[in-house]
């Protein structure tokens, strides 16, 4: 086989998975406008189906599992979805409290503004939790990928070493996002004295 | 009634017996017929001391269970001498109470969709709250009377997050690893009173 035609083989393969995961997503998206409106019980392949102008057979073929799959599939990307804003909307802060900070005042924010996830805990949390908790795992460590880079720029306190200061941080964050307990998560001071004290006092040298 | 008072009744012989049915049927399937058989009494006894049948037998349950639990976690905290041992002692009992409760993990394993509804998001404030109103006056003579709720939900966001997630390097069930945890990450945030 010549180059040239190798390279057009590659590129072919790459277009088609391309593809792949344009249509993967465009089901993962209408299914998602399906719990919103009709919630994950009555949820059903064909409303996906038709929400995303796709055959069944379609669906089917990328979900193999019907519609067990299609909506665990989609409880996920729209979570890694969630931790992918939150990762971007933290990455410009100027140091690693304040990153800390910014992250639970947005995702504070975002869980209590997200529609479909309180109509969904509202009227059908024993549907979502369990998958929320299967999930959970993947998301610390998710979060805890994040934290490392810059838990090892830190001057940490003797004896801790990054990745396990960012297990702990991941779990903490991970706790605080699904409730604020006897905090209050909109206000900037209180999330800053949260982060100084109960994340933070363990993990890295006394500022001061 | 606390339970060492009800030790050995019939009521207290019909809640065990009904634990045992969940730890082996989960509590969808858990009948009366089930659980009068398990305690050697008849389906009427039950009524006649669970009016309300089944609904009314399984908050009997979960009442007798917290009771329990908080009785053996008050014994715990009395034998401690200072706040780490508090702490850990806290932290690996509870540890220890949960994983070793067979009803609780048959329907954490299959049924997780009864009881996750009661420990997730805002539900969670109940069971963080029913926690560190209990821990607080422990806490209170070694952190002060304000820090100390603070404290006490602080450590039980820990055991409830290895608890559903358990972690590669940390066993809370294990005094040594808890030491090690409580030591690195939580004391040090802690400000005795006199500092305040």
């Amino acid at each position: 086989m010549g180059t040239d035609r190798k390279r057009r083989t590659v590129r072919s393969l790459v277009d088609a998975m391309a593809v792949d995961l344009t249509v993967r997503e465009r089901i993962l998206e209408a299914g998602f406008a399906c719990v919103a409106r009709y919630g994950l019980a009555k949820t059903t392949v064909e409303d996906v189906a038709r929400a995303s102008g796709l055959s069944r057979a379609t669906l089917y073929r990328y979900f193999p599992g019907g519609r067990d799959q299609l909506l665990r599939d989609v409880i996920a990307w729209e979570t890694g979805r969630f931790f992918g804003r939150l990762a971007e909307a933290v990455a410009g802060a100027p140091d690693f409290p304040s990153l800390l900070e910014e992250a639970l005042l947005f995702a504070h924010r975002a869980v209590e503004e997200h529609e479909v996830l309180q109509k969904v805990l509202q009227t059908e949390p024993e549907r979502l939790l369990p998958q929320l908790t299967v999930e959970s795992e993947r998301i610390l460590v998710f979060i805890r990928r994040f934290l490392v880079p810059y838990l090892e720029r830190e001057d940490l306190r003797p004896g801790v070493e990054p990745e396990e200061a960012a297990d702990y941080v991941a779990r903490m964050l991970l706790s605080f996002i699904g409730n604020q307990g006897r905090w209050d998560l909109t206000d900037p001071a209180q999330v800053a004295e949260l982060v100084r004290t109960e994340l933070l006092a363990g993990v890295v040298r006394d500022r001061r | 009634m606390t339970v060492v008072e009800r030790v050995g009744t019939q009521e207290q012989r019909v809640i065990d017996a009904a634990l045992r049915c969940i730890a082996r049927w989960g509590i969808g399937k858990t009948t009366l017929d089930d659980v009068a058989r398990e305690a050697s009494c008849s389906r009427a006894t039950i009524y006649r001391l669970f009016p309300g049948g089944k609904d009314a037998l399984l908050e009997a349950v979960t009442r007798t269970e917290l009771d329990r639990f908080f009785t053996g976690l008050a014994r715990r905290f009395d034998e401690a001498a200072d706040l780490e041992e508090l702490v850990v002692a806290g932290v690996v009992y509870t540890a220890r109470s949960l994983a070793g409760h067979d009803a609780l993990q048959f329907v954490l394993a299959y049924e997780p969709d009864v009881i996750l509804p009661k420990v997730a998001f805002r539900q969670a404030d109940r069971a963080l709250g029913m926690v560190s109103e209990f821990a607080a006056p422990y806490l209170a003579p070694y952190v002060g009377d304000r820090e100390a709720p603070r404290v006490a939900e602080w450590v039980a966001r820990l055991v409830l997050s290895y608890t559903l997630a358990p972690a590669d390097g940390v066993d809370v069930g294990d005094e040594e690893s808890v030491r090690r945890l409580v030591g690195t990450f939580v004391l040090p945030g802690l400000v005795s009173p006199a500092a305040q």
